[in-house]
């Protein structure tokens, strides 16, 4: 468990970090997301102690990372956004190099590094240069390094960023693999990321927290209402004039339309409650009127818009 | 500290470096002791001291990247997030490019070998040679390392450190035009000094910053002359450098700026 406390650093007259305070929960995937210079990256080096904070404190499960550093340190791995990576070392002798550094015991070693090895499949690279390996695989050997010392808490600071997106699919999966017995904070700018493997998201703005909430309670608060995309073969305006009899719905736009085959899409906005939910009205009506229904789907807000209006705000 | 040592020492036959340093210190050796061989008064001691006024060019070839280099690649970020404390990291780097030292000195041995079997003289003088020859590579590479944690580019240490430790080999010289210069500004007209007066101000001054070389310090080593002063000198010192080094890299944590 993270708590983090109402933490501070300024460089000079700017605050990069103004104030944060959250707590991370054990087992859960936290997604850690910000504009540019947000205060990402500044956060998680404070946590993992490479800066100290201007006040404020982070205790990890319970160390206070200034007053107990060595302790705290144990219990975190940390994929900073640039892997630290000696280029000059193979594989294997660079995790072995990582492990005294975090003082694993000699007689683990060599299980826990097959095991490690082979959860992140860099088995067959064990034995090349890090400086000839292509980027997915630097980034898995980051990986790999945090996964040293089996800390309970992983760190990543955009642990996908210049990857291909076949490598982002497989850095994806091995997070969530991971995240079955390791709390995991995992920062990023790509919102489908977040939102295809995070539990609940933090989202900073100007140094400050502008949101914590898991993604759906995110998506509800921010929205009153819900929108509703039909697409249907009839008569367009009998159709619109028709929906918008139905209790509930609020307004019908069309959005595309093609008349020479009677193809057209709508979105209807209608109240967001459980109670008076339109869906089943609309397709009645639809039956009722003979106009068959080609596609009907509900457009709940993306973590994209969800961003996008709260950091704007 | 050891993991740091370890793969720092390996690192230096990893890259060209190791293999540079040795190479160019086998030349200057070989090339002392083959000169005087085949004159055939072998002086181990002397061997020691030229080879010693090398160090200016070989000990910022081994510590120019001990920190810039990590600096530059990010991998800084491995000691101040694992449980280590910075300043074993910066011991296990001093030790590692000591060793390094240690290693080139072989072929001081080899030729000591060489001389002994062929009859030569090998005394006390010479293992006073060898303290020294330590003595300044651990005042020397502390440097070095401190040089190296000011900068993230590699030959910027190296010029720092190479022109620190030209001045300090040739403290002496600087003593004596110091002095000079400093004798010709007070016997000015201007000042309208005793002579007498002006001789004893400029004796002082030289002999001051002669007091800061450890070339003078030790000389008397050669000739089988030991105290313990010196080894005092270039070890507290190499401490001094050393803490600053931490002190630096520490200060990296806590920078607002």
């Amino acid at each position: 468990m993270i708590e983090i406390n109402n933490l501070v650093k300024r460089y000079g007259d700017i605050k990069a970090v103004n104030g944060i305070s959250f707590t991370v929960n054990d087992g859960e995937v936290l997604g850690f997301l910000g504009p540019n210079g947000a205060g990402k990256s500044t956060t998680m080096n404070i946590i993992t102690g490479y800066l100290s904070s201007t006040s404020g404190s982070v205790k990890v499960n319970g160390h206070d990372i200034l007053e107990e550093p060595e302790e705290a340190k144990k219990c975190i791995g940390y994929l900073p956004e640039q892997p630290p990576l000696y280029f000059d070392m193979t594989v294997l002798e660079y995790l072995n190099f990582i492990c005294d550094l975090k003082k694993v015991p000699k007689k683990d070693r060599k299980e826990q590094l097959a095991s490690i090895l082979s959860m992140i499949k860099l088995v067959d690279m064990a034995d090349r240069l890090i400086g000839n390996l292509s980027k997915g695989y630097k980034q898995r050997v980051g990986i790999a390094q945090a996964l040293v010392g089996n800390p309970d808490i992983l760190i990543l600071d955009e642990p996908t960023v210049g990857l291909d997106p076949n490598q982002i699919l497989e850095i994806r999966k091995l997070i969530r693999k991971l995240a079955d017995n390791h709390t995991v904070i995992l920062s990023s700018h790509i919102l489908s990321e977040i939102q295809a493997v995070c539990d609940r998201v933090v989202i900073i703005n100007q140094g400050k927290v502008a949101a914590i909430d898991t993604i759906t309670d995110l998506s509800s608060r921010l929205s009153g209402s819900t929108k509703l995309s039909l697409s249907f073969k009839g008569p367009v305006k009998e159709v619109v004039n028709k929906l918008k009899s139905i209790p509930g719905v609020n307004n019908v736009v069309s959005v595309v339309s093609n008349d020479d085959v009677a193809i057209h899409q709508v979105e209807i906005t209608a109240d967001s409650s459980v109670k008076n939910d339109v869906r089943s009205s609309v397709f009645y009506a639809m039956s009722k009127g003979g106009w068959p229904m080609l596609e009907f789907r509900s457009m709940d807000p993306s973590l994209e818009e969800i961003f996008l209006s709260i950091t704007s705000a | 500290m050891s993991a740091v040592y370890k793969r720092e020492l390996a690192s230096y036959f990893r890259s060209p470096v190791g293999y540079i340093a040795l190479a160019l210190f086998s030349f200057l050796s070989g090339f002392v002791f083959i000169n005087q061989y085949g004159d055939g008064s072998v002086n181990i001691s002397s061997e020691i001291m030229s080879l010693c006024s090398f160090f200016v060019v070989i000990i910022p070839v081994i510590t120019m990247g001990l920190f810039s280099e990590d600096k530059k690649r990010g991998t800084e970020v491995l000691f101040y997030t694992n449980p280590v404390s910075m300043f074993e990291v910066v011991l296990g780097k001093f030790f590692a490019a000591l060793t390094l030292i240690g290693i080139l000195f072989l072929n001081v041995i080899l030729h000591m070998i060489i001389t002994a079997a062929s009859g030569g003289v090998v005394n006390i003088g010479s293992w006073g040679s060898v303290i020294v020859y330590f003595c300044l590579a651990i005042l020397f590479t502390s440097i070095g390392i401190l040089a190296s944690a000011l900068t993230d580019t590699q030959i910027i240490s190296a010029i720092v450190s190479f022109v620190t430790i030209l001045v300090i080999q040739l403290l002496q010289t600087i003593s004596t035009i110091a002095s000079s210069a400093f004798a010709s500004l007070l016997s000015s007209s201007v000042l309208e000094l005793e002579p007498e007066k002006v001789n004893k101000a400029s004796t002082n001054l030289a002999a001051a910053i002669a007091w800061l070389s450890p070339f003078s310090k030790t000389q008397d080593f050669r000739y089988g002359v030991f105290s313990i002063a010196p080894l005092v000198f270039c070890i507290s010192m190499a401490l001094v450098f050393l803490f600053l080094t931490y002190r630096i890299l520490e200060k990296k944590r806590w920078s607002q700026n």
